[in-house]
């Protein structure tokens, strides 16, 4: 009964709003409204305004000097002139005490919100002198850094997650390398190298917005983004670190693989660029620098262990230290006319040399750091260029120099005649850094160390005839030329990372390759991949790469891989095809002696190698054999049903030909006629 | 396994037809294959006896490049469509012109179908007139031939027709178009019954196997594929590097002969010896490349299997036509499996 009562009174109610009567709105009494205002109108109060609306182009600039009236208008000459270069500003504040002194911080405002953000990225730690270093933030930002409660709270230990072994592909058993294939649209492929097929690790579409890399000792994939920097590792390249920065051009890993530097157009409008230092395991960005104009890539160049980068200025040299990023002893080295400089491969010891100017001759110096000390320096004259060649041990240091018997000035550009080519060779493991001096009067095409051993090559000579000339160092003894090639066709020399192998090739036309065994200097095999225009050995010194990228050619683009002998191993090619990379290897961790006792005993494992090798091969041509078996059955099964409906279509096709027989060549064998065709087939005349 | 790719041009020398002036563009056997009909950018089609290659005769008439030839079951006619918006019906036996229809535009395509009582052509879309295919009688092979009107007329959207043939009883016909697609059309209705697009850039030939259960495409994407002649599903990839202009199916194995090379406008920037121009041969079922055979010096442009399977011709953009005979070598290659 209660029920129905109840529906009775429902449409009693209805029936009332119905005839206009405003129904009660009321909240009955003792109603708890348990919906917040930010469920039912979020959207609305994000828009309220906030009391520091209007302020996010105003910053707040802490730690500058605190002056007296008397000298306030220098004062705000030096900050403008600091901060004029962000944006326009609009107005300052300076606070002021009761004797008129500053207080120590300024208010400034810029004329937009993007001035104000570029100001704090690259002023704040501004070093303005010994005691002053800047401290600028956003005034918007003011609040959250009030609100930091007074008492510490001890974080809360985070969960440890799981990180992939970046070492993995280390670990494969047959130590087969990898290479990654970057194709057009962004599509990224990783192989291993493996016997007697290479096998596709990973393979995906869109992995990068620009470009990959490896890092040096390629435990990391880089892929470049829209917004930033992605690092890859581990067996299934699980993400391992992102680096935000817009606008990436180029990235570049220290050589212990320690730091990331990005370079980055700031925003597209600006003039300013951006190098960002981002420590790798953590991800913090270390330090950034703001560069002007377009300068030679890479910037910063890494001593062997991390500890000092350095780069080039007007007139100097600047090292910086890791891990405190600031400048070694806090201020950079005065050398004027410096025009190049490489670190060593294996020592805090850097190769720098200046340019002639007047009556002072140019310079080639050996300097040490930290220490500043010069080990060796030596002097050229008649210097038109110079070029720094370490090679890969650090044992030796080859600059060659480009010299000319006259100069003349025409045009304001310096013109050089009678050119002439000396390498200086620096034996940095001898007491005193002894040099021993070749000249050359060909023009020079290439120079390459042999990466391991004392041995290097050059080519040189006029387009008729190029030839490769070899040179071997032997301690207590003068540098003689051991080996002169003639007339070969090349271009580029490159030596297997573990030396004795060297391929010579023509990376500009045919792309020919010549692998050439240095230890008797015999050709092992020559071959031509089709304007092939880079080459690469594998980090193992067992495989070369040829490829020819996409972005170079439209036709007969791919890529090739050969044996350390020159034999084809196998031919991609592909027409979306652009790089080849292999994925480099760290150091080997087996001593020398170890070493030699492996190259010893070579023949014990050249038999289990092979045999190895058999049964893989074996295994393989099984494959190759079931796969075709089962082509072979699916396509029988498909002919088969065909076939005897065709048989069926029998009757019609005879009615079409008026029933001839033609499924057969020669099944219509009534029909034949036969004709007897006569052809000359020799003509002899012979006169009696 | 790694398949050794045998070179055969070291065992058996080709013989070389040179009686053209200009680059071939369609070579075809008659169906016993003693003679060899090829028509070029001249004008001037030919026939040859396909066992010596000597030249049995010309076909005079044509005023613009001939595009595509067609012999009937029984060797008595040919046609053959020009660019000089005419296609002819010729007496194969002493060489005479039937008829000539005039068309209103360049002819690209045409082909006899299996009982020889009909024809198919289909016209270039240029002078604002739309690509079309007709069918017309050709049972009367006298001076009437110029007034024949098309049994069927169909209009073609899109891209042109670059290549015909007819489908099983004569109750289909597929054409292969300039943008990669394949139609297959009802001959008594004129209706579109299918169309498929597994090629990425335009057909440049389609050819049957030998008993028209399926055909072979040839695409200027690299790739030449192999089709059901019934219901179009994609049967087999051949794939190489370069556009491929013609492919056959051998008649007595399973092998397939590809043949192409960059476009006449790009072949002066790669060498020969690159070695694109060559005929290259797949197996049909693995998709395996087996052999090639080198020879011309420009692109291949036209290939056909003799029906006997024991010769195979070529006709080049280098203006030659091969004839390669298989050596014993070929004849004793078996795969694995």
């Amino acid at each position: 009964m209660a029920k129905k009562k109840d529906s009775e009174r429902h449409n009693a109610e209805n029936g009332n709003a119905k005839n206009g009567d405003e129904p009660n709105f009321n909240d009955p009494d003792g109603f708890v409204d348990d919906i917040s205002d930010e469920e039912l109108l979020g959207d609305i109060l994000a828009t309220k305004p906030k009391e520091t609306d209007g302020f996010d182009s105003v910053i707040i600039v802490d730690g500058i000097p605190k002056v007296g009236t008397d000298r306030l208008e220098k004062l705000k000459n030096v900050i403008n002139k600091i901060f004029a270069k962000y944006g326009t500003i609009v107005s300052d504040y300076y606070p002021k005490d009761d004797t008129g002194s500053t207080k120590g911080y300024i208010f400034i405002e810029y004329n937009n919100s993007v001035a104000a953000r570029e100001a704090v990225a690259n002023a704040n730690s501004y070093k303005l002198d010994k005691h002053h270093t800047f401290l600028v933030n956003l005034f918007t930002d003011y609040e959250k850094y009030t609100t930091i409660p007074d008492k510490w709270e001890t974080p809360t230990p985070q969960e440890y997650p799981e990180k992939p072994n970046l070492q993995e592909y280390l670990l494969e058993p047959d130590a087969y390398d990898q290479y990654l294939v970057f194709d057009t649209d962004w599509h990224v492929q990783i192989w291993l190298n493996s016997s007697p097929h290479p096998t596709l690790l990973e393979d995906r579409e869109r992995w990068t917005e620009s470009f990959v890399r490896w890092s040096p000792l390629g435990t990391y994939l880089a892929t470049v983004h829209k917004l930033g920097v992605v690092l890859w590792g581990g067996s299934k390249f699980a993400k391992v670190m992102r680096f935000a920065q817009q606008n990436v051009q180029f990235i570049d890993f220290s050589p212990c693989e320690q730091y990331l530097i990005i370079f980055s157009n700031y925003h597209d409008s600006s003039e300013t660029k951006k190098l960002g230092i981002f420590d790798i395991r953590t991800g913090m960005e270390k330090r950034s620098f703001a560069i002007d104009g377009a300068p030679a890539w890479p910037i910063f160049r890494w001593s062997k262990d991390d500890k000092y980068f350095a780069r080039i200025g007007q007139n100097l040299l600047s090292v910086y230290e890791t891990p405190s990023f600031g400048l070694l002893d806090k201020k950079s080295i005065q050398v004027s006319g410096i025009r190049d400089f490489m670190w060593s491969p294996s020592d805090n010891v850097l190769a720098y040399w200046v340019a002639e100017d007047k009556d002072v001759p140019a310079r080639v110096v050996l300097l040490e750091i930290p220490s500043r000390q010069e080990i060796r320096a030596n002097n050229l004259f008649n210097v038109a260029d110079c070029k720094i060649h370490w090679q890969k041990n650090g044992d030796y240091l080859c600059v060659k120099v480009d010299r000319y018997a006259k100069s003349k000035k025409e045009k304001g550009e310096v013109k050089y005649s009678g050119m002439h080519y000396n390498f200086e060779i620096f034996h940095m493991r001898e007491k005193n850094i002894p040099v021993d001096i070749i000249e050359i009067k060909e023009p020079i095409h290439a120079f390459a160390w042999e990466p391991v051993g004392s041995k290097f090559a050059v080519i040189h000579g006029e387009a008729s005839n190029i030839k490769v000339a070899f040179y071997d160092i032997k301690s207590g003894q003068k540098l003689a030329l051991t080996k002169l090639l003639e007339k070969k066709v090349c271009s580029h020399l490159f030596w297997s990372p573990n030396g004795q192998y060297i391929v010579l090739a023509e990376c500009r036309e045919v792309g020919a390759l010549e692998f050439i065994d240095t230890n008797d200097f015999s050709t092992m095999a020559s071959g031509e991949h089709y304007k092939a225009t880079t080459v690469e050995w594998d980090p193992t010194g067992r495989f070369v790469a040829s490829s020819v990228s996409a972005w170079n050619h439209k036709m007969d683009t791919g890529y090739w891989l050969w044996s350390f002998q020159g034999k084809v191993l196998r031919r991609c090619n592909s027409n979306t095809f652009c790089e080849f990379k292999w994925r480099p290897r760290p150091q080997t961790l087996l001593s020398e002696n170890k070493l030699k006792e492996v190259k010893k005993s070579l023949k014990k494992y050249t038999v289990q190698f092979e045999q190895k090798d058999r049964i893989r091969l074996t295994k393989a041509s099984k494959d190759v054999v079931e796969k075709r078996q089962k082509l072979m059955k699916d396509f029988k099964e498909y002919r088969d049903k065909r076939i005897q409906e065709w048989k069926k279509q029998k009757q019609e096709r005879l009615q079409l030909r008026s029933n001839v027989d033609t499924d057969e060549l020669n099944a219509d064998s009534k029909s034949y006629e036969e004709e007897i065709v006569e052809f000359i087939i020799k003509e002899e005349i012979t006169l009696v | 396994m790694i398949t050794l790719i045998m070179y055969l041009h070291h065992f058996q020398k080709p013989i070389l037809l040179h009686g053209h002036e200009r680059a071939l563009t369609q070579i075809k056997y008659n169906r016993d294959g003693d003679l060899l009909f090829s028509c070029a950018k001249d004008q001037t089609p030919n026939v040859w006896y396909s066992l010596n290659g000597e030249r049995l005769g010309t076909f005079n008439g044509h005023c613009g490049a001939v595009w595509c030839i067609d012999v009937d079951w029984q060797t008595k006619h040919l046609i053959s469509g020009a660019a000089d918006n005419s296609l002819r019906l010729w007496d194969v036996s002493n060489g005479s012109e039937i008829g000539n229809l005039a068309v209103r535009s360049a002819v690209r395509t045409c082909a006899f179908n299996y009982s020889a009582n009909m024809a198919v052509y289909t016209t270039d879309s240029t002078y604002g007139f739309a690509c079309e295919i007709h069918i017309i009688d050709v049972r009367n092979a006298d001076e009437s031939f110029s007034k024949t009107s098309s049994i069927l007329r169909m209009q073609v959207e899109g891209a042109k027709v670059t290549s015909t043939i007819w489908g099983p009883l004569d109750k289909t016909i597929i054409t292969g178009h300039d943008d990669g697609t394949i139609t297959q059309w009802d001959t008594t209705t004129g209706r579109i019954m299918n169309t498929i697009k597994e090629h990425k850039n335009a057909i440049n030939d389609i050819q049957k196997n030998s008993d028209g259960t399926m055909f072979i495409t040839a695409s200027k994407d690299c790739t030449a594929k192999l089709f059901d002649v019934e219901d179009l599903s994609l049967l087999k990839t051949y794939t190489t590097e370069r556009p491929v202009n013609s492919a056959a199916v051998s008649p007595i194995f399973d092998h397939v002969v590809v043949g192409g090379g960059q476009e006449a406008m790009e072949v002066t920037t790669t060498s020969t010896k690159a070695g694109k121009f060559d005929a290259r041969f797949f197996h049909l079922i693995f998709e395996e490349e087996f052999a090639r055979v080198k020879g011309h010096f420009g692109p291949i442009n036209s290939l056909a299997f003799h029906p006997d399977g024991k010769s195979f011709s070529s006709g080049g953009e280098d203006g030659f036509v091969r004839i390669q005979s298989f050596d014993q070598s070929y004849f004793d290659y078996k795969f694995d499996y």
